[in-house]
């Protein structure tokens, strides 16, 4: 580009007049103007989410009353109560598994679905619309319907297997509250797998054909293509994918809270429903804190990895 | 080539018709349990309370067209409706008006704190709203925008921003300079350079990101449930509880009210669903 740029007759004497300043003003304007066009962006996150993120870390060190006013700082008091009471060992465990078997089990299923789906054959693009489904669908409702199947007195998966003739009385699915959180594990599953579906899927639609003709010709077998060619090109969408999937997993709230509210007794519990129930039903502000805190840090870990990953493949690229 | 092709077709068709076959049945399978939830809950919005409570049957024995029309007069359905529409179209307007120039800065300058900035939009992605509630609630306290839409709009607003300066920053990346560096010569500002010459092309790539933050926002639950206390500013997805009572479930009306929220989000995201992957992919692994 250059500096100088032809005015428009209109303007070119405003211009005239501010000539003597207007290529030193032009150059400080230069290097002032992103950040005027990335100043929206930067004020609404400011404001909505640092301020946020301040906020609860200031709490997390903070004498809360229930009123949600801050009486000073009590070191790091909201933390040991957190951490010495007998639930909270518990909601991390669940937090954990609830978390792993969501991601891995959805991951290995979205990218065999997506295996699958990348076939040619009749009526693939129906099939891919249907599998979009859950994806779109928000989760209060995703939950809600599965709480209804799952029901014993009148759901409609008792009633289903019986009309098939493979349970002859109705079946109790959710006899603990174990069994109640393999439930919500498995509806967080139906939900997550789209997203590493389609994110597998525009991965393998950038592989060139010509790579698996030439296997073929080499005598290569499924499997071998499989992980000699596919995975390898899919490995950074895949990586994209499960770090992502393990953001949200984590921070997955409308499931539990639809299907069971964590109760009986934490029992179904994960950290963003304790922290809920924690600053909003007990009035425990701080300790909800510095729940959330933990649960950054917990996170931390894994975004630091993404944003390594991501930074570092950005800057191939410049 | 032909020719080794040719001696051993039989053996690799039968094989192929199996694997067909196979094919075929994991898809079908992979459909039928997909739209099973949705089946159940069309079934069950058509039934009557007794026939839900006493099981036994799938189909409604008797189609009860009216909860669908029962909805609206049992619960401010309109009015959710309304409040999802505002909430997901202003959160639509802001993200898009916050992120198109920060996108377009990305991606068309260099400045200092380009990466530290790209950065925190990456990191910001870590902290759902659920985590930052009781920061948000005071904030919202603070601003006099607790149980306000407008408040809604913000916060969904900000949390799709890394979303949104995602997609487009890739979106306006793969388009070349040279048109807009034209357009620069021949006197156009950076902004009508941006706005005539780089947006119109952009369209598939900011229609995708405005449909996806669009979906987002109406999909919206935890912030709304914790922000909202007037029914009249509820949105749907929070709206339709009104028929999950402590007493007694009305599913009947629950899922008749869900599946006036769901339609309308899965026509939009099927339109999007194959621009938002390939956008989301070389977003993420390209950079």
């Amino acid at each position: 580009m250059s500096t100088k740029t032809p005015a428009a007759p209109a303007a070119s004497q405003e211009l005239a007049r501010k000539a003597p300043r207007s290529s030193k003003s032009k150059k400080f304007f230069r290097k002032v103007e992103p950040y005027i066009w990335i100043a929206p962006s930067i004020i609404l996150m400011a404001i909505f989410i640092v301020t946020p993120i301040v906020k609860v870390f200031q709490l997390s060190m903070s004498k809360v009353t229930r009123a949600g006013l801050v009486k000073g700082y009590n070191n790091f008091e909201n933390f040991s109560k957190v951490l010495k009471s007998p639930a909270f060992a518990l909601v991390l465990k669940n937090t954990i598994v609830w978390t792993i078997a969501v991601v891995v089990i959805s991951t290995v299923l979205g990218f065999m679905l997506a295996l699958v789906l990348n076939n040619k054959f009749r009526g693939r693009k129906v099939a891919r619309a249907i599998v979009v489904f859950p994806w779109a669908t928000t989760l209060v409702i995703q939950a809600s319907a599965w709480n209804f199947i799952i029901n014993k007195d009148y759901g409609t998966l008792n009633t289903l297997l019986m009309k098939i003739g493979l349970i002859s009385a109705p079946v109790n699915w959710t006899p603990t509250p174990g069994a109640y959180f393999a439930w919500e594990i498995a509806c967080g599953i139906f939900v997550t797998i789209p997203f590493v579906t389609f994110c597998v899927l525009s991965g393998l639609q950038s592989i060139d054909a010509s790579y698996y003709e030439a296997a073929t010709v080499d005598g290569a077998g499924y499997f071998q293509k499989l992980f000699s060619i596919t995975l390898p090109l899919v490995k950074s969408s895949l990586t994209v994918a499960t770090v992502l999937n393990i953001i949200y997993v984590f921070n997955s709230f409308p499931i539990i809270w639809t299907m069971t509210k964590g109760d009986p007794a934490n029992h179904t519990d994960t950290l963003v429903t304790y922290l809920y129930k924690l600053a909003f039903y007990n009035g425990k502000q701080g300790e909800a804190s510095a729940v959330s805190v933990i649960g950054f840090l917990i996170l931390l870990v894994c975004a630091s990895v993404y944003m390594i990953y991501t930074l570092r493949k950005g800057d191939d690229d410049l | 080539m032909s020719q080794p092709v040719n001696t051993v077709k039989k053996p690799v068709s039968i094989k192929k018709t199996i694997l067909r076959v196979l094919l075929y049945f994991v898809v079908l399978d992979v459909c039928v349990i997909t739209l099973y939830p949705y089946f159940a809950m069309l079934c069950t919005a058509l039934k009557n309370r007794v026939e839900i409570f006493s099981g036994g049957t799938v189909l409604p024995v008797v189609p009860l067209w009216s909860n669908f029309i029962d909805i609206w007069s049992r619960a401010p359905m309109a009015k959710y409706m309304l409040n999802s529409v505002l909430i997901a179209g202003g959160s639509t307007i802001i993200a898009m008006l916050c992120g198109i120039p920060a996108a377009y800065a990305l991606a068309r300058m260099k400045f200092k704190g380009q990466t530290a900035f790209l950065g925190f939009v990456i990191v910001s992605q870590m902290f759902a709203p659920v985590v930052l509630l009781i920061g948000i609630y005071q904030v919202m306290q603070r601003l006099g925008l607790t149980d306000n839409i407008l408040g809604l709009i913000f916060i969904n607003a900000a949390f799709n921003q890394a979303f949104t300066i995602w997609l487009l920053r890739g979106t306006f990346m793969g388009i070349s300079a040279e048109m807009e560096q034209a357009a620069t010569i021949d006197g156009c500002t950076r902004v009508q350079s941006m706005m005539k010459v780089l947006l119109p092309v952009a369209a598939p790539g900011i229609v995708t990101t405005l449909i996806f933050i669009f979906i987002n926002a109406w999909n919206e639950y935890t912030v709304a449930l914790c922000l909202i206390s007037t029914d009249d500013y509820k949105p749907l997805t929070v709206g339709i509880n009104t028929f999950n009572g402590y007493n007694m479930i009305e599913w009947q009306y629950l899922f008749a009210a869900s599946i006036f929220a769901i339609i309308p989000v899965v026509i939009l995201f099927m339109c999007i669903e194959k621009n938002l992957v390939s956008g989301l992919a070389s977003g993420g692994v390209k950079g």
